[in-house]
């Protein structure tokens, strides 16, 4: 059996106005891998890809150890994919889609549907129409969470939720990733949630993957180091360091392979370490996201 | 083909639409019913209403069905069920000819029933009542066509206006052919080769069209929603 979940190799699309470039993306089953990128980075190119809905123009697609987008069908029976812009029919009440999916998926597990119908303060007997936001947003995860897929593909399921709607679905999903073997890959914006509950992190943007790693190992690689340079001298950028920002004396140089001896190879050029301090997420993504940006533009 | 799962949708679709088809239902059978109430006015309006209720199935099926699932963004939920593109429009376009089916061919049978069986009008109207009624199920096929390959609502209003407008048109030159209109007030229903060729074009053009779409979303390789 694959130990990858998802397997994306040297995968692009072209549209007349947007690329993805030769996008490498792998999650081991079992793991949770936070996808962050800004608004149109492609995030959701690159979902509709792994879902077999959009066809790569080249590059390599196995989710679930079925080759994409040939056996999608396949891939989708173990699959639970939700995203922001998903609906229900108004319609109707979540009992009447909770009954449906139950017609479809022969692992629906009704008894869990209705833990998760407690939950999530949801009533089957309710009319989707006029349900705020992340009532819906709850619906749509109960009808994909109950199905119990192997993999679980979430594209911005937090975006536009309420402070303690988004606790309760994040803690959802904590919870649901303890069960053995279920895969999540999370797309997101927003850093706070993605870093919540993600193992490995990938960033995303313009098309194209700027740095996908362990989440620890982020958190410890990146650090900001506050300098204060000798009278007239300009730091430089010494090895693992991937900018500094000098205003007269005070500098402030951003690391992204941080080791004890670089506080010391600073001290070697004369100037003095005031501070050294740990990045958050975010930090490290908008950096991610600016230094890849200068690079392509050179 | 993923058969149980296109079953899936098409039961689901009836399900939805169901209240709408009945509602199609009993505005025609009212219709019909007005239309025997013994003078002239009451059966001319009788007779448009009639139609009009056939065209209002065949309008709203493939709105609602098809361009205001797009629109409500059901369709991100559908895909991400087991399907793959072809079988959502395989079920698409069995759904909405099934259920759109189910009034038509109850109503153009209540129709050619009442016109046989009440003597009110010469049974020699039936032929062209059934090339009248053949219209609207044409017009649901374009409409079919434009809102699953256009993706879009532009596409599907320009096919709605298209239809509409063409109806009177088409009725209005079928009435000016010399054989037909002498043929409907004859007292027994006459089948002479041009009533055949029209109703024949009918069903000729339904599946071309449906076939046509069916090919053209073959070809397509993203899925847009």
């Amino acid at each position: 059996m694959n130990h990858l979940a998802i397997d994306m190799a040297g995968v692009g699309k072209t549209y007349r106005f947007f690329s993805l470039e030769n996008i490498e993306l792998k999650l081991p089953r079992g793991e949770i891998m936070g996808l962050i990128g800004p608004n149109g980075a492609g995030k959701s190119t690159s979902i509709r890809i792994l879902l077999g809905l959009v066809h790569q123009d080249h590059g390599d697609v196995c989710v679930l150890g079925h080759p994409m987008p040939a056996e999608q069908v396949a891939a989708k029976w173990d699959i639970g994919f939700a995203s922001e812009d998903m609906r229900l029919y108004e319609s109707q009440t979540l009992g009447w889609h909770m009954q449906w999916m139950q017609s479809i998926y022969r692992n629906w597990d009704g008894g869990y549907a209705q833990r998760l119908l407690k939950r999530f303060g949801l009533r089957a007997e309710q009319k989707l129409k006029g349900i705020s936001h992340g009532q819906r947003v709850k619906s749509t995860l109960l009808l994909v969470l109950a199905r119990k897929p192997k993999l679980l593909v979430l594209d911005e399921p937090t975006t536009g939720l309420d402070p303690v709607a988004r606790h309760e679905i994040l803690r959802e999903l904590t919870d649901v990733m303890r069960e053995e073997g279920r895969s999540v890959l999370f797309s997101s914006h927003n850093t706070q949630d993605v870093e919540q509950i993600s193992d490995r992190i990938t960033f995303i943007d313009r098309g194209r993957i700027i740095d996908s790693m362990d989440k620890e190992m982020f958190l410890d690689r990146w650090r900001r180091l506050r300098l204060e340079a000798p009278f007239g001298v300009t730091l430089p950028a010494l090895p693992g360091v991937i900018g500094v920002r000098q205003e007269g004396r005070l500098a402030i140089a951003t690391t992204n392979a941080f080791n004890p001896g670089l506080p010391h190879a600073y001290e070697q050029t004369g100037a003095r370490v005031q501070r050294i301090e740990n990045m958050t997420l975010e930090e490290i993504f908008v950096a991610n996201v600016e230094r890849s940006r200068e690079e392509v533009e050179v | 083909m993923n058969r149980s799962l296109i079953g899936e949708l098409v039961l689901k679709d009836w399900r939805l639409y169901r209240p709408m088809i009945l509602s199609c239902m009993v505005a025609g059978a009212g219709a019909l019913a007005l239309s025997q109430w013994g003078n002239e006015p009451t059966l001319v309006v009788g007779a448009v209403a009639f139609f009009i209720a056939i065209i209002m199935a065949a309008t709203m099926l493939p709105l609602a069905g098809i361009l205001t699932e797009r629109k409500n963004k059901h369709l991100a939920f559908l895909m991400s069920l087991p399907i793959t593109f072809l079988e959502y429009t395989t079920a698409k376009l069995i759904s909405t000819l099934l259920i759109f089916l189910v009034p038509w061919f109850t109503l153009v049978t209540l129709a050619i029933s009442v016109i046989g069986f009440r003597n009110f009008v010469p049974h020699g109207v039936i032929p062209m009542t059934l090339i009248l009624c053949g219209l609207p199920f044409v017009g649901m096929c374009i409409m079919i066509a434009a809102a699953l390959v256009g993706e879009s609502e532009g596409w599907a209003i320009a096919a709605n206006v298209f239809c509409q407008s063409s109806y009177g048109l088409t009725w209005y030159f079928l009435n000016r052919i010399p054989v037909l209109h002498n043929n409907a007030s004859k007292p027994k229903p006459v089948w002479d080769p041009l009533t055949l060729n029209i109703l024949g074009g009918e069903l000729v053009l339904i599946l071309v069209i449906l076939a046509l779409t069916y090919f053209l979303q073959s070809r397509k390789r993203d899925f847009v929603f």
